[in-house]
């Protein structure tokens, strides 16, 4: 049975489209990717999943319960977290996570062992209220209260959105510990680099899903050649590659721009040096191109694209 | 897990560095500062007398009106104008004129020469003052024909031509004139009190959530919609009895006014009207999406309720039209049932009245209330 089962689900606030036709499957114990940018549904999938929201047609379950009939049963079993904090801020950790167990029934000695590893780090400032936290630790105080009551389905709505790369990585290892301990995780996020640490992925745009599957199986599919060719001035440079032959499509990614050709027009070695000579010749300073792995960004934007055209 | 939703209300409550503040000090101030300052008595009328008759009967009135204590005799004039010169500057409030023959007048019981004007740029003090005058000069009257025996009939007559036209508004101000008008203010200042702790807490409340995000976290659980709404409720009654208690016990301490029904009557009626404004903000809280307009919405409601419900003008004085709205209005049957049975001692059983229009108002409100709110948008 999949944890998380979507059929064709749309829903329309007024005359705006948040979601055409989302199908979904996720798997029983894995930590699934919802990957795309702000604006695209993933907040509105979250809601209707959570049963916070109906959708206009199509159907969904989670552990097998329906999002409409079963709402009630759906409620005891998932933990979510929304991409805004939203505890208590006037009451204390401790109070906050009480509130929470007593809430879904439950109480936190019952299920310490659940939130053991991430609670440890906050039970210093149990005493503390939750609005006086810094951000890093409201969001593993959040993430203790969505599972304090041991569920089966854990829904994450941007939880690394506005926090720093460390904590970042913390709270990734934090996942994999939770999905060691048999939990499914469906989080939502808009950076693309975090897709690696999901076991699927499934990308999202303007409320359609343009692609899904593992992220190396995703990467693998990109159909172009890709270089980062890097130069001085950098801006003028992106400009003379997007009206360069041969050249499919050129994006900034921080220092260097990745280039997509036609991995047929020519030899590999041969495309990096016509490349090279072709930016040397027009004029630019420090140049270098290197035949690269396509990422989840690359094909992203590749997918993306190719949706427009649709 | 009731009991724990009820105490982490009354957790956060308490750590509200304003709200137990204001459960203490809005009582006190309603009790303590707005019967005095809410009055409607009439004291330190500016008065001028024009007396042309000048004699010791004359003279004798105008002691009659100055010593009321009400009156402060600005000037005794001989000329009109000069009266209706002062008048004109804002000088005096009243002008009592005497007219010449005014003690043969009073000997022999024919008309008697006496003239009242007042300003009434101020509506209020200005009929008041004619009100109050008029009952002195009634007063002296009376008194004149007990201690002249010799002219009781006359007198008689005279008594009676004067009192037929005031009939009916003599009582009212009679009263007005030894009793306090703050007995009718201390319930109606209860009602106040009651009604904007009940009203704007708990929509406020609830909106908060929203604001905060936390109502998604709420909507998440299983917690019922019913068990959500109660617990949050709780409190606030608690709170509002707590404050009702406060203000019975000030108007006995402070003014000494003792409530003459049963209390259970005030209990009663005061969780009925807590259920009707307490649905009320509840409804608005689910209808808006900010602390704002939950704020701006109730706002205009409990002004409504207040001027239209009789606690300030009485009921019957306004026109059909606005009678006929305040049947609508909870405030109108609890101000009403509270000044009876504090006031009068009326029983619950007196006051049936009141309790079906609140019960009716709070079980159409509550009902529209529980439907509004959904977990699931």
């Amino acid at each position: 049975m999949n944890a998380i089962e979507i059929h064709d689900i749309c829903k329309s606030y007024g005359r705006v489209r948040a979601l055409s036709g989302v199908s979904l499957e996720v798997k029983e114990g894995e930590i699934f990717g919802l990957i795309g940018p702000d604006g695209a549904g993933k907040t509105t999938l979250f809601r209707i999943l959570t049963t916070l929201l109906l959708a206009d047609s199509g159907s969904a379950s989670v552990a097998g319960l329906d999002v409409v009939k079963d709402y009630a049963g759906i409620r005891r079993i998932i933990g979510y977290m929304p991409g805004r904090f939203s505890l208590y801020q006037d009451l204390s950790v401790k109070e906050n996570l009480e509130f929470f167990a007593t809430v879904f029934g439950t109480t936190v000695e019952e299920n310490y062992d659940v939130i053991r590893d991430i609670y440890s780090q906050i039970e210093p400032f149990r005493d503390r209220r939750a609005g006086a936290l810094s951000g890093g630790m409201k969001q593993k105080l959040a993430l203790c209260c969505a599972l304090v009551h041991k569920p089966s389905v854990l829904f994450l709505d941007e939880p690394t959105t506005g926090v720093d790369a460390v904590s970042r990585r913390d709270f990734w290892n934090m996942l994999a510990r939770i999905k060691a301990s048999g939990v499914t995780v469906f989080v939502s996020t808009p950076y693309m680099d975090e897709a690696s640490l999901c076991d699927r992925v499934a990308l999202i745009m303007r409320g359609g899903i343009i692609d899904s599957g593992t992220p190396s199986k995703i990467e693998s599919e990109y159909p172009y050649a890709l270089y980062a060719v890097k130069g001085t001035p950098m801006y003028p440079l992106l400009k003379y590659l997007r009206t360069a032959d041969g050249v499919l499509s050129c994006f900034s990614f921080g220092s260097v721009h990745h280039l997509a050709v036609d991995p047929s027009a020519a030899g590999v070695g041969e495309a990096r040096q016509k490349i090279l000579s072709d930016i040397v010749s027009a004029g630019f300073r420090d140049c270098d191109v290197q035949e690269i792995r396509p990422g989840i960004e690359d094909c992203f934007m590749y997918l993306a694209g190719r949706s427009r055209q649709n | 897990m009731w009991k724990y939703l009820i105490e982490k209300e009354f957790r956060q409550f308490f750590r509200d560095p304003m709200l137990p503040r204001i459960v203490i000090v809005f009582p006190l101030l309603m009790m303590l500062v707005f019967p005095f300052a809410a009055n409607m008595e009439v004291k330190d009328i500016n008065l001028v007398v024009v007396d042309s008759d000048r004699t010791d009967i004359s003279a004798e009135l105008i002691e009659k009106c100055t010593g009321s204590g009400y009156f402060r005799l600005k000037a005794v004039c001989d000329d009109p104008r000069e009266a209706q010169e002062m008048m004109d500057r804002n000088a005096v409030d009243a002008i009592l004129t005497i007219g010449q023959g005014f003690s043969r007048s009073v000997a022999t019981g024919e008309d008697v020469p006496v003239g009242i004007k007042v300003n009434t740029v101020n509506g209020t003090k200005g009929s008041i003052s004619s009100q109050y005058l008029s009952d002195c000069i009634m007063l002296f009257m009376r008194q004149f024909s007990v201690s002249g025996p010799s002219v009781a009939s006359a007198q008689a007559s005279v008594l009676q031509s004067a009192s037929a036209p005031v009939i009916d508004a003599a009582p009212k101000y009679y009263y007005n004139a030894y009793m306090d008008y703050k007995v009718f203010m201390v319930p109606a200042l209860m009602v106040i009190a009651v009604t904007m702790v009940t009203g704007f807490f708990p929509a406020l409340n609830i909106v908060g959530e929203k604001e905060a995000g936390t109502i998604e976290q709420m909507n998440v659980s299983p917690v019922s919609k019913t068990a959500f709404i109660v617990c949050k409720m709780i409190p606030y009654w608690v709170i509002t009895f707590f404050m009702l208690g406060m203000c019975l016990l000030i108007a006995w301490l402070v003014f000494g006014y003792v409530c003459r029904g049963s209390l259970w009557g005030i209990v009663l009626f005061t969780v009925l009207h807590i259920m009707v404004t307490a649905g009320l903000g509840l409804l608005i809280s689910s209808y808006s999406e900010n602390a704002q307009q939950a704020m701006f919405i109730m706002m205009f409601f409990v002004l409504i309720f207040m001027l239209m419900s009789g606690v300030f003008t009485p009921v019957s004085s306004m026109p059909a039209w606005a009678r006929a709205i305040t049947y609508a209005n909870p405030l109108r049957y609890y101000a009403d049932a509270m000044r009876a049975i504090f006031l009068k001692g009326s029983s619950v059983a007196e006051l049936w009245y009141d309790a079906a229009g609140l019960l009716t108002i709070g079980a159409a409100v509550l009902f529209w209330a529980v439907r509004s709110y959904r977990k699931t948008s």
